[in-house]
C-alpha cells in the first residue's frame, strides 16, 4: 500500500478544495433537514399510537426513500472525479509513473470520499440531541443505524469509484455510478412486489431497505454486513484490475 | 543507465514501437528524435513505467522496469507530454505532495521542494494555483516535479512544445544545466533542440530506430540541399556564369525588373555544399553580377528523416 497517505490527503484537498464536496454536503443537509422536520411533525402529531421501535430514529434511518434518493446520487457524485477527472487531464499519468501501488492509489481515493461522506453525515448527530431533549434515545440503536449508513456508503461508493475508472468522462461516471446503485436498490424494493418464492427471498437478502430498517431498530445481521463489506471489496478490487490494464490500452 | 533491448509495443497489428533497442549511459544527453507519431512517447512511457510492452526488455538504472517496478521509478524523474497537472492546486503544495508520492522522507521535503523550485526557475511562483500559470510556468513545474527527488535519470517528453522562443530558450538553458548532473532522454520532433541540448541523438520514425549516433552524423545530413541568390543583372549572364558548376543539378531563375532570383539545387551527392554556394557567388561576381543575396536553404526535417529512413538498412556507425 505504498503510496496510500499522500495519494489520500490529495484526493480530500481536491474534494474540498473545490466546491463539489460542499455542494453535495449543502444539498444534502438541506434535503435531510426537510425530511427530519417531516419526522417530527408526523411523529409528534401522533404520539398517542407510536409504538417503541417506530420513534423518530427508526423513521429517520429506516423507513424512507428520503435517505435512499439523495445517496444514489450524492455518493457516485463524491467518486465520479476520481479516475474519470485524472484520465481526462492527464494527471493520471504521473500518478501511476510514481513509485505506488495500484490497490494504494484506488483504496485512497476511495477512503478519501469515505471521508467526505462522513462529513456529509456527522451534522444529522445534532438531529439526535434535538431527539434526546424530547425524550429518551436509545444511543447503541442510533449507533446501528449509522453503522448501517456507513456501510451502506462504503459499498455504494465503491461501486462509485468502480463507475468513474470505467470512462473518461465524469458526468457518465455519476450517471453509470447512480445507475448501478439504484439499480441495486430496485432490486430489494422486489421483496415488496413479489410473490413469495426464492426470488423474493434473494431480493430481500440484496434490500438495502429492509438492512436499513433493521439496523435503525437496532438488528445487525452478519450476513448483511458481510454483503456490504463484499459489495465494498469486490468493486474496489475490479477497480485495482481495471487501472492496471490501462497499461495495456 | 537505461537499456532498452528490442522492445515491441503493438496495437493488434499496429506496432506503435517495434524492435527499438538503444541504451543511454551515465551522465548523457540524449536526443530522442522522430516526426509527430513515430512513437517516441510510446517509447517513453514505457520506460516509465505507464505503459506495459508487448514484448522486450526495458531496464532503468539497473532495474527492470516490469521486475523491479518501484525500484526503476525511483531512480527516474519522468515529466509526460504536454506536463498535465492538478489545477486546483498551488506549485509548492504541488511539489510537496509529489515529494511525499516519491518517497522523500518528511524532514528532507522542504528543502528538496525549495531546491527543485530554484532549478527549475518557479520559485517566484511557488504560492500560486497552478491553473493560473502560464504554459512556460507549468512546462518548467512539470521540470520540477521531475527533479524532485533527486533522481539520477530525467525523462523529458517533448520539455519545449507548445512555448515560445523565450520559454523554449529557458528550457533549453535549464536542460543543458541538468545535463552536467543528470543523465537525460529528452523527444523532440524538432531537430534544432537536439542540436542546443543533446551531444548524442536516436531517431525513430514509424515505430523503428532508424540512426543512433552523435550528432555530427545528423548534422551532416542536415546540410543544404539548395541555394537561393538574389542578384542584379542579366538572365543570359547569370546562366552563363553557372554553366558547368560541378555540384549544381538544376537551375531556375526568376525575374522581376532588374533583380533575378536564382534557384540553385545541389546534387545528391555533393558533401560540402557551402563550398559550392561560396563557388557560385565567386562565379556570379567575376562576371560581374552585383550579388545581393544569397541563402543556403537547410534540408527540412521531413528531408533529413526520409533521408534516414531510406538509408535504415545501411550499417550505422557505432556512438561512441
Amino acid at each position: 500500500m505504498r503510496g496510500f497517505f499522500p495519494v489520500w490527503k490529495r484526493e480530500l484537498f481536491s474534494l474540498f478544495v473545490t466546491p463539489l464536496a460542499w455542494v453535495v454536503i449543502v444539498s444534502f443537509l438541506v434535503l435531510q433537514g426537510l425530511h427530519f422536520g417531516f419526522i417530527l411533525l408526523s411523529h409528534f402529531a401522533n404520539q398517542g399510537d407510536m409504538s417503541s421501535d417506530q420513534g423518530p430514529v427508526q423513521a429517520f434511518f429506516g423507513q424512507t426513500v428520503f435517505l435512499y434518493f439523495p445517496l444514489v446520487v450524492f455518493c457516485p457524485a463524491l467518486t465520479m472525479r476520481a479516475f474519470s477527472e485524472e484520465r481526462q487531464r492527464g494527471t493520471i499519468e504521473a500518478l501511476l509513473t510514481a513509485p505506488v501501488s495500484t490497490a494504494a492509489v484506488v483504496v485512497a481515493k476511495w477512503a478519501a470520499a469515505m471521508v467526505a461522506y462522513a462529513a456529509m453525515w456527522a451534522p444529522t448527530l445534532l438531529y439526535m440531541v434535538v431527539i434526546r431533549k424530547t425524550g429518551a434515545i436509545d444511543w447503541q440503536v442510533v449507533g446501528t443505524g449509522y453503522l448501517g449508513i456507513a456501510l451502506v456508503g462504503a459499498s455504494w461508493l465503491a461501486i462509485g469509484t468502480l463507475a468513474s475508472a470505467m470512462t473518461q468522462s465524469v458526468l457518465l461516471a455519476l450517471v453509470l455510478g447512480a445507475g448501478v446503485t439504484l439499480s441495486l436498490f430496485m432490486i430489494g424494493v422486489g421483496e415488496m412486489i413479489l410473490p413469495e418464492g426464492a426470488l423474493r427471498d434473494v431480493c430481500g437478502y440484496v434490500s438495502v431497505w429492509t438492512q436499513m430498517d433493521e439496523m435503525s431498530r437496532g438488528i445487525v445481521d452478519s450476513r448483511r454486513v458481510l454483503f456490504d463489506l463484499s459489495l465494498t471489496a469486490l468493486p474496489l478490487f475490479v477497480t485495482t484490475r481495471v487501472v492496471d490494464s490501462w497499461r495495456w490500452g | 543507465m537505461i537499456e532498452v533491448a528490442h522492445l515491441t509495443k503493438a496495437y493488434g497489428q499496429f506496432y506503435a514501437v517495434n524492435d527499438v533497442s538503444f541504451s543511454v549511459a551515465r551522465g548523457e544527453v540524449v536526443g530522442f528524435l522522430g516526426p509527430n507519431g513515430a512513437g517516441k512517447s510510446t517509447t517513453l512511457k514505457i520506460l516509465a513505467g505507464f505503459l506495459g510492452m508487448t514484448s522486450g526488455q526495458v531496464t532503468v538504472g539497473g532495474h527492470d522496469v516490469v521486475e523491479a517496478r518501484d525500484a526503476a521509478r525511483l531512480q527516474l524523474g519522468y515529466m509526460p507530454e504536454a506536463t498535465p497537472l492538478y489545477v486546483e492546486m498551488r506549485v509548492r503544495e504541488y511539489l510537496a505532495y509529489r515529494a511525499e508520492l516519491k518517497r522523500v522522507p518528511a524532514r528532507e521535503r522542504r528543502a528538496k521542494v525549495a531546491q527543485a523550485m530554484e532549478e527549475a526557475r518557479v520559485s517566484d511562483v511557488a504560492e500560486l494555483l497552478i491553473g493560473k500559470l502560464s504554459k512556460g510556468y507549468r512546462q518548467r513545474v512539470g521540470l520540477a516535479d521531475a527533479l524532485v527527488a533527486r533522481p539520477p535519470i530525467l525523462i523529458l517528453d517533448e520539455p519545449t512544445a507548445g512555448l515560445d522562443p523565450n520559454q523554449i530558450r529557458e528550457v533549453r538553458d535549464l536542460v543543458r544545466a541538468l545535463g552536467e548532473r543528470h543523465t537525460i532522454l529528452l523527444s523532440t520532433h524538432i531537430l534544432s533542440e537536439v542540436e542546443a541540448t543533446c551531444r548524442r541523438a536516436i531517431v525513430i520514425s514509424k515505430g523503428r530506430l532508424v540512426a543512433e549516433g552523435p550528432l555530427d552524423e545528423l548534422r551532416k545530413r542536415r546540410r543544404s540541399t539548395r541555394a537561393r541568390v538574389v542578384a542584379r543583372g542579366t538572365e543570359e549572364a547569370a546562366r552563363r556564369a553557372l554553366e558547368g558548376l560541378d555540384a549544381q543539378e538544376r537551375l531556375t531563375v526568376e525575374v522581376s525588373g532588374a533583380e533575378l532570383t536564382l534557384s540553385l539545387r545541389w546534387k545528391k551527392t555533393e558533401e560540402d555544399t557551402a563550398r559550392a554556394l561560396e563557388e557560385a557567388v565567386a562565379r556570379l561576381v567575376g562576371a560581374g553580377l552585383g550579388v545581393r543575396e544569397a541563402t543556403p536553404e537547410k534540408a527540412t526535417l521531413d528531408e533529413v528523416f526520409a533521408a534516414l529512413t531510406e538509408d535504415a538498412r545501411e550499417p550505422e556507425g557505432d556512438a561512441a
